[in-house]
């Protein structure tokens, strides 16, 4: 900075920096803070799409409480948590092991694991419910081996099951690259002790890559928990708007989602729901952050 | 004077906050009735989903309208169907809601509700003889006074069938089912016949079944819902025979109306409803279905068939209410809905437009025989949706037929909690 800048800031004070900064904190108070307090403030609130509402004091958390479709939308999310995270935790993990090496051909491979990660939700769910319908190109190579057709889109735990296969299926080549950075981090030489005493592929693995990308393993399972938590696009693709059949495969943000949009929508009551959403999720990251820590410790 | 960080962080975040929070709320004054006064000034037009097919129509419509009365100019926007209603309610919200917006009876109500819609029986109540009486009166809102929205064109779907898997199965294909009851027993003989790998039908019962059956919708005050009587139990437990028999599709309980037209295509559904534009698809994309494909009117129990209605809404705070009124009404009037009427397989709301010979006349084509048709069962079709039915009345609908039709609950059990589900929503919209 020229001697005259620095003057020149000197002059005005505190308000330099506060001058430079006023662009970011417009964007982050207009599109993040003002939700985010008005989401909480709803809350508290019977307030509708096109009528202001009133104050209401807790009885939108009461509601929920006896609210069914709460219930199932809340176990349907934790169910998620505890589908997709363990798988999104270890298998990118291995699969970047598998690309991880530099042989001929394998840019290629690195790419098409990587190529879901890019491709439209909508596209992805689409070709899924194609692939799994009733009539699709999985229930027909069942039925040719004798298998016979499965619901894999009419039945209520099927179709979750489906919903987080897709999940997986989409965030591996993800999580891929950001283990694959963790990896090339790890020492070469710690593996070449290793092998010298004795300790095969699945040894090697065990003591040596995990303990070196633990961390890294925390922050996937951080993330992916955050994500599975609220998930919405491959279940409502799947499932349907109405969530699986009799809304047995709703998540807690679609109905956040079914309940706050339209001309009749609850925004308090969906607020509500979306205050218990960032509850759980914020508790999701501070428990898998402190199991890593407790680790290292 | 320095200013300290503490105030001036505070009047950052004020200056952020406080414009938005003038947002989100919708406004409880009314606006004023009278669209008297010179037809002028700028004003928006929102359609739903037309620009696609109809641009040279509105285009010529707009320019019409804009010479007939110098000094006017109009906007138009048109959103695409999907999420069409989250659009309005965010507009309406904001406070940018259109002048003249395309909208249906269940859209309308919430926002004459708002005081966003404006009263045409009294801002345009010299035009209501133009249009049909039941076309006129399908815009107003239980529980208040007034008409809150032009008619615009009105449908009536007929249903297709597939008369080679009617023929498979003994049935006769010149002899489609026309009554509730018919249907079920075609039904339960072509999944018999088939094995269950034909279903008749891809849907589960919406409230415009349960209306079509004869079930009472609504009490007469139009204060709470009873489609639960006896009759919606016995066509609950009649769908739940389809079910079991899989004459309804296994799927049917994530069904859209876009799947479930994908399985008529495919021949895994034996009818499904629709419009005259689905021939033309037929014919492109299924030309064996094309074939054979059968048409006929909606199944119906009560000797009327369901209307769609659309509509104009006019907002109550538009600045330019006279050239709005006067823009919805010429979009509305006889001749414009006979012209659109003409490009489209729809049908005009105005007093005797259903009498001209384009709706009356057959050329021997089957475009001509399904308008002729669907004409004629207007004459004394009825909108069946409850205008206060909203999408989420309809989710809760929903799922509690599909309970009952995998078993968890009782028809009976399942209709009473539907209607309790619904009467809760009706309560909490005021």
């Amino acid at each position: 900075m020229s001697s005259s800048t620095v003057s020149r800031v000197r002059r005005q004070g505190p308000l330099s920096p506060w001058l430079f900064a006023a662009p970011g904190l417009l964007i982050i108070g207009a599109f993040i803070l003002y939700p985010f307090v008005s989401t909480l403030v709803n809350a508290f609130t019977d307030k509708r799409t096109l009528i202001p509402g009133e104050f209401v004091g807790l009885a939108n958390f009461r509601e929920l409480l006896h609210d069914d479709m709460f219930w199932i939308g809340l176990r349907n999310s934790t169910l998620y948590v505890l589908g997709v995270v363990p798988a999104l935790v270890i298998l990118p993990l291995l699969l970047a092991l598998l690309v991880q090496k530099n042989i001929p051909g394998i840019t290629f491979f690195r790419s098409a694991f990587y190529t879901p990660v890019v491709a439209s939700i909508v596209v992805v769910g689409l070709i899924w419910v194609w692939l799994l319908d009733e009539r699709g190109l999985v229930n027909s190579l069942l039925e040719t081996i004798g298998v016979g057709r499965i619901g894999f889109l009419s039945d209520q735990w099927l179709l979750l099951l489906s919903a987080m296969a897709v999940t997986v299926w989409k965030g591996l080549g993800y999580y891929m690259i950001i283990y694959l950075a963790a990896l090339a981090n790890v020492p070469r030489e710690l593996h070449e002790a290793a092998a010298v005493d004795g300790a095969g592929a699945v040894r090697r693995f065990v003591t040596v890559t995990v303990p070196a990308v633990r961390s890294t393993m925390a922050l996937v399972g951080a993330l992916s928990s955050v994500a599975a938590f609220k998930v919405f696009s491959e279940v409502y693709l799947m499932a349907g708007p109405s969530g699986g059949p009799a809304g047995e495969d709703t998540t807690l943000v679609m109905l956040v989602q079914r309940t706050g949009t339209g001309l009749t929508g609850r925004v308090g009551y969906a607020s509500a729901i979306s205050v218990v959403v960032f509850v759980v999720t914020v508790a999701l990251m501070l428990l898998v952050l402190r199991a890593d820590r407790r680790a290292e410790s | 004077m320095p200013i300290s960080r503490r105030t001036f962080a505070a009047a950052a975040a004020a200056c952020v906050l406080l414009p938005l929070s003038a947002c989100g709320s919708g406004s409880d004054d009314g606006g004023s009735s009278d669209a008297s006064g010179k037809v002028e000034g700028d004003i928006t037009f929102q359609t739903w989903n037309l620009r696609a097919n109809f641009k040279d129509y509105f285009d010529g419509l707009i320019a019409d309208f804009e010479k007939k009365y110098p000094g006017t100019k109009v906007r138009w926007i048109d959103q695409p169907a999907e999420g069409y209603a989250d659009k309005i309610s965010a507009d309406a919200a904001g406070g940018t809601l259109p002048d003249v917006v395309n909208v249906s009876p269940d859209l309308v109500a919430p926002l004459a509700k708002a005081g966003l819609a404006l009263d045409l029986d009294k801002a345009a109540g010299q035009y209501r003889k133009e249009y049909l009486d039941g076309a006129w009166a399908s815009h107003q809102i239980p529980g208040m006074t007034g008409t809150y929205a032009f008619p615009w064109y009105l449908n009536t779907g007929p249903l297709f069938y597939n008369k080679s898997l009617f023929k498979e199965a003994g049935l006769d294909p010149d002899q489609p089912p026309k009554t509730y009851d018919e249907l079920f027993t075609d039904a339960l003989e072509l999944a018999k016949k088939s094995d269950g790998k034909v279903a008749t039908l891809a849907n589960v019962p919406t409230i415009e079944d349960f209306g079509r059956y004869g079930v009472p919708l609504m009490n007469s005050e139009g204060t709470a819902f009873a489609f639960n009587d006896s009759k919606g139990v016995e066509l609950l437990t009649k769908y739940k025979q389809l079910y079991d028999a899989k004459a309804l599709d296994p799927q049917a309980l994530t069904a859209t109306p876009e799947s479930s037209g994908k399985k008529f295509l495919t021949g895994a559904v034996a009818m499904n409803p629709g419009s005259a534009l689905d021939l033309g698809n037929f014919k492109k994309q299924a030309p064996s279905l094309y074939k054979n494909i059968g048409i006929t009117d909606q199944i119906t129990s009560t000797g009327h068939v369901n209307m769609y209605v659309m509509g104009v809404m006019v907002n109550a705070q538009s600045k330019k209410k006279a050239a709005s009124v006067a823009f919805a009404h010429y979009v509305t009037d006889a001749q414009h809905q006979m012209s659109f009427a003409k490009k489209v397989a729809i049908f005009p709301s105005t007093a005797g437009s259903l009498d001209d010979p384009y709706f009356t006349d057959e050329d021997g084509t089957d475009e001509t025989r399904v308008r002729i048709a669907a004409a004629k069962s207007l004459k004394n079709a009825v909108n069946y949706t409850p205008v206060l039915f909203s999408e989420q009345m309809k989710t809760a609908l929903r799922n509690e037929v599909a309970k009952a039709l995998q078993g968890k609950e009782s028809p009976k059990e399942a209709l009473d909690n539907a209607v309790k589900a619904c009467d809760t929503l009706l309560q909490q919209q005021g």
